[in-house]
C-alpha cells in the first residue's frame, strides 16, 4: 500500500528532522485516522499526485548531489528545446537557478560534487556572467560563502526575472510534471518571477531582466520612488548667463529681481554677509548691460529646466573671475551633431607606466598626473612653449619662498612637484577656479594642493582604505571622496572630518560625480550599482541597476536630468535621473570607459577609453527619441554615436569640455598596446 | 577539487619548516589557499584598474595584498608588464623568464642612459571633429585602405608598420596570355597598327587590375636596360601613358616604381643611340606624362610634386648636366604649369642665359649638334616663359582694360620719343624696388636692367619702342591700381613683379615674347 509508504517517509523525514512534536501528533492523526478508516471502509485515498512528491522528496534526501546535477540537467536541456519565441526568457531563469544549486551544493557540504557539477555547467553562462563565474570558481567551502560579497548577497536576496505569462505556465507545468522537487525548491526560493502579460520581451532587455542587488530590486525600486529635485541651480552662473541672454520683458526682470533677493539672503546667511550685497548689486548692472549686447537666441535645451534652491551654503565667486566666465561662457561654440568640438590632446610621455590618474583643469591650462610613486605633478601648458628662457629667473625669484618651488625649479623640471602622499595616488581633481588641487592616494588620506604656494595645505583622514576617487563640487569648497572601505564622504575644505559618510554599496566605492545643483552625489562601484545619494540627509535616492561590471567613471549633463556612467566592459549606460531607468546603453567602446564627460551646454558626450579612443555621441538625438515614445526605450534609442577619434596608442584617461567648449584630453603614450 | 593540488600544500609546508603535513590538513588547505588566491586577484584587479590600466603587474598584487594587511612579495617589482614564456611541452605552463646574470658583468657594464623624465606634449586630436594628418595622430587612412606606397610612406616616418604576409597572387590563364601579348608588341613592333589597338586596349580595358604590378615591374626593367632603344622607350612612354588613361584600374600604389622610369625618359643624358632619334620628342611626351601624374594624383600624395619638382630643378640647375637634361628639365617644369615655371625657371633665367648664349653662337660653339641643342633649350626656355606671360595676362584682365585704355590714351597723345623718355623715367623710379629684391636675392651678375632700358629707349629702335612702351603700359597699370587703391595689395605685388618681369624677359628674348602675348593684348603694344 502507497499510504503506508508515505507515512514511513513522513515519519523518517520528520526524525530526521528532530520535529518530535510534530511526530507524535502524526502518529496519534495517523492512528486515529486508521481508526476512522476502519469505521468507515470507503477510504479517503490521499491525492496520488502528493503521494508522488512525498516520496520522490524522501528519496532525493539520500542522493542530494545526483539531484541537483540531473534536476538541472534536465531543466537546461528542457529548455533548449523548448519554443523559440520563449526560449531566450527560459535560458533567463537557468543562470540564477545553476548558481543557486551549486551554492546549495557546497553549502551542504559536497564539495567535490560542486566542482563537478560547477565546471560541467559553467560553459552556458561564460558570456553573460565571465566574471561572476570566475568568482564563482574559488568558493570552496560553506565559510567562503558567507565571506564573499557576492554570494553573499547572492544569497540573500531574490533574483528578479520579467517573464511573460505563457513562458511562466510552460516552466511551471515543466517543473510539476518532471516532479523535479529540487529545483522547483530552488526557484521558489530564490527567484522572483514578475510576470507580465503579453509577448515575450525581446531579448535586448536582457541586461534589465536579470539584475542582483544586495537589498532586491523591491528596495531598489523603493528607493527610486523617492523625490529628486534634478533642476539646475538656480542663480547658479549658467543659469545667469542664459537669463542675460534672453531678451528681459520687464515683468521676468521683475520676477529675476525678486528671486536674487531671496538668494542674497542666501548667500548672507550661508558666509560672511556684508559685502557681496553690494557685489551682486554690481553684477546686476553688468548683466543688464551685456543683455542688451549679446541679444542672440538661445536654443539651450536646458532652458526647460526647473530651477532648483541649494540646500548647501555655497562659496562667494569674485567678481572678476565671474565676469571672465561669463565671458567664456558667450564665446562658447554651439556644439551640435554637425559641429563637432575640437580636442587638443595631452599625451604623457616617458611615464614609465606609473601614471595612475591625470585632470585638466577647467580652462585646460593645466594638467596634473597623479603617479604611483606618490608623487603628483602639475604642467603648466601656458608655460610649456617658453619653459627653457624663463627657467632661472622663476627660480631666482620663486626659490626663496618655497620649498617645492625649489626642489621643482632647482632640478630644471617643467613641471611643479607635489610630495606628500605615501602611496599611490589614485585620483586628482581640480577646483573651479584652478586654485587648489585635490588628490587621493592610496595611503587612505585625501591631500589638499595650493597651484599658487605650491604647497600642501590640508590632508583629510577618514578613509579607511585607499581612496580612489575624490572631486571637487562645481562651486567649489566642497569635495566628495570614495574609498576601498565602500564609503562615499562628503567634505569642506576648512575642517579635516568628512561632513557626511554615505554607506550601502556592497563593494567598493570606484567613482564619484557631483550633480550640478550641488544638492547629490552619486557613486558608482563594483557592486555594479550607481547610487544617488542626498547630500544633506545622507541617504541614498536613486540606485541605478544595469551594469554588467564595474563602474569607472561618470558624467553628470549640465541640465541635470540625465547621468552618463561608463563600465569595464565599454559600455556607457545613460540614466534619467527623475525615472532611475536607463534611456539608452551606448555601445561601441571594447575597453574599460575612464572618463566621459558633456559638453559646456549638454548636447554631446564625450568618452575616453583604455581602446585608445575618444567617442562622440550625440545626447539630443537620443534622449528627444525616448522622449516622445518611451515605450520604445532599449531598442530604438541607442544614442548615436557621432565619431571616433583613434589616438596612437594613448589610452585616454581624462577628458575635460572647457567652458568655451574646446575638448581636452589626456592620456599616456604605452608602447605595449 | 582544487586547483592547487595537495602536493603544492605539502611542499610549501616544507619550506617553512613544518616536515609531517597530515594529507587531511593538506586538502582542508588546499581550497583555503585557492580561495584567498582567487581574493588577492580581485583586489589586484581594482587596484589595476585604479591605476587606469589593462596589463596586471606584480606591483598591483603587492597592493592587494596591502589592502589585506599581508607583506608584500619583495623582489619582484617591475614597472613594465611581466614578459611570461611558455614551458616546453606544456600547453598552459608559463613561467618568467629569469635570467642568471654574471656579477662582474653587471659591474663592468657602463652606465644606463638615465632614462627620460616623464612630460607632457600637446597636439590636435581632432579640428572641429576632423583629425589633422599630423604625426601625433593615428594613420587614418592607413585603418581604412591600406596600400603598399602608403605603408613605405609612414616607413619613413618611423611609424610601427604591421607587415602583411606575402599573399600567393594567382594570375588567369586570359590574363596571362593578355600580359604576354602586350609584352611582346611593346618590344617587339611597336610601330604595327596592331600596338595602337593593344594601347587602346590598355586605355579602356576594365579587367586589367591584376595586371598593374607586373607592367610597372616590366616597364621600370626596360627602361633601366634599354635607354638605347629609343623606339622601345617611346613604346614603353606610351603604354604608361595609356595605363594611366584606364579609369578602371588604381595605378597609385604602384606610381612609385612607375615615376623613376618616366623621369628617366625625361632627363636621361642620352635616349637613343643614333643621331636621327628624336628624342626630344621623347622628352616631351615623358614630361606631359609627369604633368599628367601630378595633376591626377598629387592632391593624394602631397609631396608628389614637390618631389618631382625639387628632381627636375636639381637637373636644370645642375650646368655640369647636358643640355638635352636641361632641355628634358625645363620642359617637365614647363608641363607642371606656369605657377611652377614663374617661382623656379624664371629666377634662374637670367643666370642660365649667360651660360647658354655661348652655346648658341656660331663663333663660340663650333659643334653643330651642340649648337642645335642649345637653340633646343632656348626654344624650351622661350615657351616656358611665353607660357608663363601669357598665364598672368589672362588672370589680370580687368586690370589690364583701364590701364590699356590709359594708355591708349597715351599713345594717341605722345608719339614721339620726349614722351617716350618721360615714361621711361617713371619707369625706372617704379622699377627700384623690385630691382633691389632681385639683386638681394642673389642672382649673381644681374644686369642692370635700368640703364639697359634706358640705353635701348635711347635707341629708339621702332620695336623695341614698342616693346618698352609696352612695359610702360604695365607701369600705367601699377600706378592707376595704386591711385584707384581699389585692387588687392597681393595682385598689385604680382603684377609689379610681373610688369618688371615682362620687361626683363623681352630683354632676353627680344621679339620672341610677342608671340605669346595674347592677340588683342599684342595689338595694345603695337
Amino acid at each position: 500500500m502507497d499510504e503506508e509508504e508515505i507515512e514511513r517517509a513522513v515519519i523518517a523525514y520528520l526524525k530526521k528532522k528532530g520535529f518530535k512534536q510534530t511526530e507524535l501528533a502524526f502518529q496519534e492523526e495517523h492512528q486515529q485516522q486508521q481508526q476512522q478508516s476502519k469505521n468507515n471502509s470507503s477510504n479517503s485515498q490521499t491525492d496520488p499526485e502528493v503521494a508522488k512528491l512525498i516520496l520522490s522528496f524522501s528519496s532525493e534526501s539520500e542522493n542530494l548531489p545526483a539531484q541537483y546535477h540531473d534536476g538541472y540537467n534536465k531543466l537546461r536541456s528542457w529548455t533548449y528545446t523548448s519554443l523559440d519565441l520563449y526560449k531566450h526568457e527560459l535560458l533567463r531563469v537557468l543562470y540564477p537557478v545553476f548558481v543557486h544549486c551549486f551554492m546549495d551544493l557546497v553549502a551542504k557540504g559536497h564539495l567535490q560534487e560542486a566542482r563537478t557539477f560547477f565546471h560541467t555547467f559553467r560553459e552556458d553562462h561564460e558570456t553573460l556572467h565571465l566574471r561572476d563565474l570566475q568568482k564563482l570558481e574559488g568558493v570552496l567551502s560553506p565559510s567562503h560563502l558567507e565571506e564573499m560579497e557576492f554570494a553573499h548577497s547572492f544569497r540573500q536576496s531574490k533574483v528578479n526575472i520579467k517573464i511573460c505569462q505563457y513562458s511562466y505556465e510552460l516552466l511551471l507545468q515543466y517543473l510539476h510534471n518532471t516532479q523535479s522537487i529540487t529545483m522547483l525548491g530552488v526557484i521558489n526560493e530564490h527567484i522572483d518571477f514578475q510576470v507580465s502579460p503579453g509577448q515575450p520581451s525581446s531579448i535586448s532587455d536582457e541586461a534589465e531582466a536579470v539584475t542582483l542587488v544586495g537589498s532586491g530590486q523591491d528596495a531598489a525600486n523603493l528607493i527610486n520612488q523617492r523625490e529628486i529635485h534634478w533642476g539646475i541651480l538656480e542663480d547658479a552662473i549658467d543659469d545667469r548667463f542664459e537669463k542675460s541672454g534672453g531678451v528681459l520683458s520687464d515683468s521676468d526682470k521683475a520676477d529675476r529681481e525678486s528671486k536674487e533677493g531671496e538668494t542674497e539672503e542666501a548667500k548672507k546667511w550661508s558666509a560672511e554677509g556684508g559685502k557681496q550685497g553690494a557685489s551682486v548689486k554690481k553684477l546686476k548692472k553688468d548683466k543688464a548691460g551685456s543683455a542688451g549686447k549679446i541679444g542672440r537666441p538661445e536654443i539651450n535645451a536646458s532652458s526647460g529646466v526647473p530651477r532648483v534652491k541649494s540646500e548647501l551654503p555655497l562659496p562667494v565667486m569674485p567678481t572678476e573671475i565671474e565676469h571672465s566666465i561669463l565671458e567664456d561662457l558667450r564665446n562658447r561654440v554651439q556644439l551640435s551633431s554637425v559641429a563637432l568640438p575640437s580636442v587638443s590632446f595631452y599625451t604623457f610621455i616617458n611615464t614609465h607606466n606609473s601614471l595612475n590618474c591625470a585632470s585638466i583643469s577647467h580652462e585646460g591650462s593645466l594638467v596634473a598626473g597623479g603617479f604611483s610613486d606618490s608623487s603628483l605633478k602639475v604642467w603648466d601648458m601656458a608655460k610649456l612653449g617658453q619653459q627653457v628662457s624663463n627657467f632661472d629667473m622663476q627660480s631666482e625669484n620663486d626659490a626663496a619662498t618655497n620649498e617645492h618651488m625649489l626642489v621643482a625649479n632647482g632640478g630644471k623640471r617643467p613641471y611643479t612637484l607635489f610630495q606628500g602622499h605615501s602611496g599611490p595616488v589614485y585620483s586628482a581633481s581640480f577646483s573651479p577656479l584652478g586654485d587648489f588641487i585635490l588628490s587621493s592616494s592610496s595611503d587612505s588620506t585625501v591631500r589638499l594642493w595650493s597651484t599658487k604656494l605650491n604647497a600642501n595645505l590640508v590632508c583629510y583622514k577618514g578613509h579607511n582604505y585607499p581612496v580612489w576617487d575624490v572631486q571637487f563640487s562645481p562651486f567649489g569648497h566642497y569635495f566628495a571622496s570614495c574609498s576601498h572601505d565602500r564609503t562615499a564622504r562628503i567634505w569642506s575644505m576648512d575642517r579635516i572630518q568628512p561632513l557626511r559618510i554615505m554607506a550601502g554599496h556592497l563593494s567598493d566605492v570606484d567613482c564619484v560625480q557631483w550633480h550640478v545643483n550641488c544638492n547629490y552625489v552619486a557613486t558608482g562601484s563594483s557592486d555594479r550599482t550607481v547610487r544617488l545619494w542626498d547630500i544633506q540627509s545622507g541617504e541614498c535616492v536613486r540606485i541605478f541597476i544595469g551594469h554588467r561590471s564595474m563602474i569607472l567613471s561618470l558624467a553628470m549633463s549640465p541640465d541635470g536630468r540625465y547621468m552618463a556612467s561608463g563600465d569595464e566592459d565599454g559600455t556607457i549606460m545613460m540614466w534619467d535621473l527623475a525615472t532611475g531607468r536607463c534611456v539608452t546603453p551606448l555601445v561601441g567602446h571594447t575597453s574599460c570607459i575612464w572618463s566621459l564627460t558633456f559638453s559646456g551646454e549638454g548636447s554631446l558626450l564625450a568618452s575616453g577609453s583604455a581602446d585608445c579612443t575618444v567617442k562622440l555621441w550625440d545626447v539630443n538625438a537620443s534622449t528627444k527619441l525616448t522622449r516622445t515614445d518611451e515605450s520604445k526605450v532599449g531598442n530604438s534609442g541607442r544614442l548615436r554615436s557621432l565619431k571616433a577619434l583613434p589616438t596612437k596608442s594613448t589610452p585616454v584617461y581624462s577628458l575635460r569640455f572647457s567652458r568655451r567648449n574646446l575638448l581636452f584630453a589626456a592620456g599616456v603614450l604605452s608602447k605595449s598596446i | 577539487m582544487s586547483i592547487v593540488p595537495k602536493e603544492t600544500i605539502e611542499v610549501i609546508a616544507q619550506s617553512i619548516g613544518i616536515n609531517s603535513l597530515s594529507t587531511d590538513v593538506a586538502l582542508a588547505l588546499a581550497p583555503d589557499v585557492e580561495y584567498r588566491v582567487r581574493e588577492i586577484m580581485q583586489e589586484a584587479i581594482k587596484c589595476m584598474h585604479h591605476s587606469k590600466r589593462t596589463i596586471l603587474t606584480t606591483e598591483d598584487v603587492d597592493s592587494a595584498l596591502n589592502l589585506r594587511n599581508v607583506e608584500p612579495i619583495y623582489g619582484f617589482v617591475s614597472k613594465d608588464p611581466m614578459r611570461f614564456k611558455r614551458a616546453a611541452g606544456h600547453k598552459d605552463l608559463f613561467y618568467v623568464d629569469d635570467k642568471d646574470l654574471e656579477f662582474k658583468d653587471v659591474i663592468e657594464a657602463p652606465l644606463p642612459r638615465a632614462p627620460l623624465d616623464t612630460a607632457v606634449v600637446v597636439h590636435w586630436l581632432a579640428i572641429e571633429g576632423v583629425q589633422p594628418a599630423i604625426p601625433e595622430n593615428p594613420p587614418f587612412e592607413v585603418l581604412t585602405a591600406p596600400s603598399d606606397s602608403k605603408k613605405s610612406e609612414f616607413k619613413e616616418d618611423g611609424l610601427p608598420v604591421d607587415i602583411k604576409l606575402p599573399v600567393k597572387h594567382v594570375l588567369s590563364r586570359e590574363l596571362q596570355l593578355y600580359f604576354e601579348k602586350i609584352i611582346e608588341l611593346t618590344t617587339r613592333k611597336p610601330e604595327s597598327p596592331l600596338f595602337k589597338e593593344a594601347l587602346m586596349s590598355l586605355a579602356t580595358d576594365s579587367g586589367l587590375h591584376p595586371l598593374v604590378p607586373y607592367f610597372t615591374y616590366f616597364i621600370a626593367e626596360e627602361v633601366s636596360r634599354n635607354l638605347n632603344n629609343f623606339n622601345l622607350l617611346i613604346a614603353l612612354m606610351r603604354v604608361v601613358w595609356s595605363l594611366l588613361q584606364n579609369p578602371h584600374i588604381h595605378v597609385e600604389p604602384y606610381l612609385h616604381q612607375m615615376m623613376p622610369s618616366v623621369i628617366t625618359c625625361l632627363v636621361a643624358k642620352r635616349l637613343g643611340n643614333r643621331l636621327s632619334d628624336n628624342h626630344w620628342e621623347l622628352r616631351n611626351f615623358s614630361a606631359n606624362l609627369v604633368a599628367t601624374i601630378c595633376r591626377r594624383f598629387g592632391h593624394v600624395y602631397h609631396n608628389l610634386q614637390p618631389r618631382v619638382t625639387k628632381t627636375l630643378l636639381h637637373a636644370f640647375l645642375d650646368p655640369t648636366k647636358a643640355l638635352p637634361q636641361h632641355y628634358g628639365a625645363i620642359q617637365g617644369l614647363t608641363a607642371l604649369g606656369p605657377n611652377v615655371v614663374r617661382l623656379l625657371i624664371l629666377p634662374n633665367l637670367q643666370t642660365y642665359m649667360q651660360l647658354l648664349e655661348p652655346e648658341m653662337q656660331l663663333e663660340k660653339q663650333k659643334n653643330e649638334l651642340k649648337r642645335q641643342e642649345a637653340w633646343r633649350v632656348y626654344a624650351a626656355l622661350l615657351f616656358a616663359a611665353g607660357q608663363c606671360i601669357y598665364n598672368q595676362l589672362k588672370k589680370f584682365p580687368s586690370l589690364l582694360l583701364p590701364s590699356t585704355k590709359t594708355v591708349l590714351k597715351s599713345k594717341k597723345k605722345v608719339v614721339t620719343t620726349i614722351a617716350n623718355k618721360r615714361k621711361a623715367s617713371t619707369d625706372n623710379f617704379a622699377h627700384q624696388p623690385p630691382l633691389k629684391k632681385l639683386a638681394a636675392d642673389g642672382a649673381t651678375g644681374v644686369v642692370p636692367i635700368n640703364s639697359m632700358q634706358v640705353d635701348t629707349q635711347g635707341v629708339a629702335h621702332p620695336l623695341r619702342g614698342e616693346n618698352i612702351i609696352g612695359g610702360g603700359s604695365r607701369r600705367e597699370k601699377i600706378d592707376g591700381p595704386v591711385q584707384k587703391a581699389s585692387v588687392l595689395a597681393q595682385a598689385w605685388k604680382e603684377d609689379l613683379d610681373f610688369g618688371h618681369l615682362l620687361a626683363s624677359l623681352s630683354d632676353i628674348f627680344g621679339q620672341g615674347m610677342f608671340s605669346f602675348i595674347p592677340a588683342p593684348e599684342l595689338s595694345l603694344f603695337l
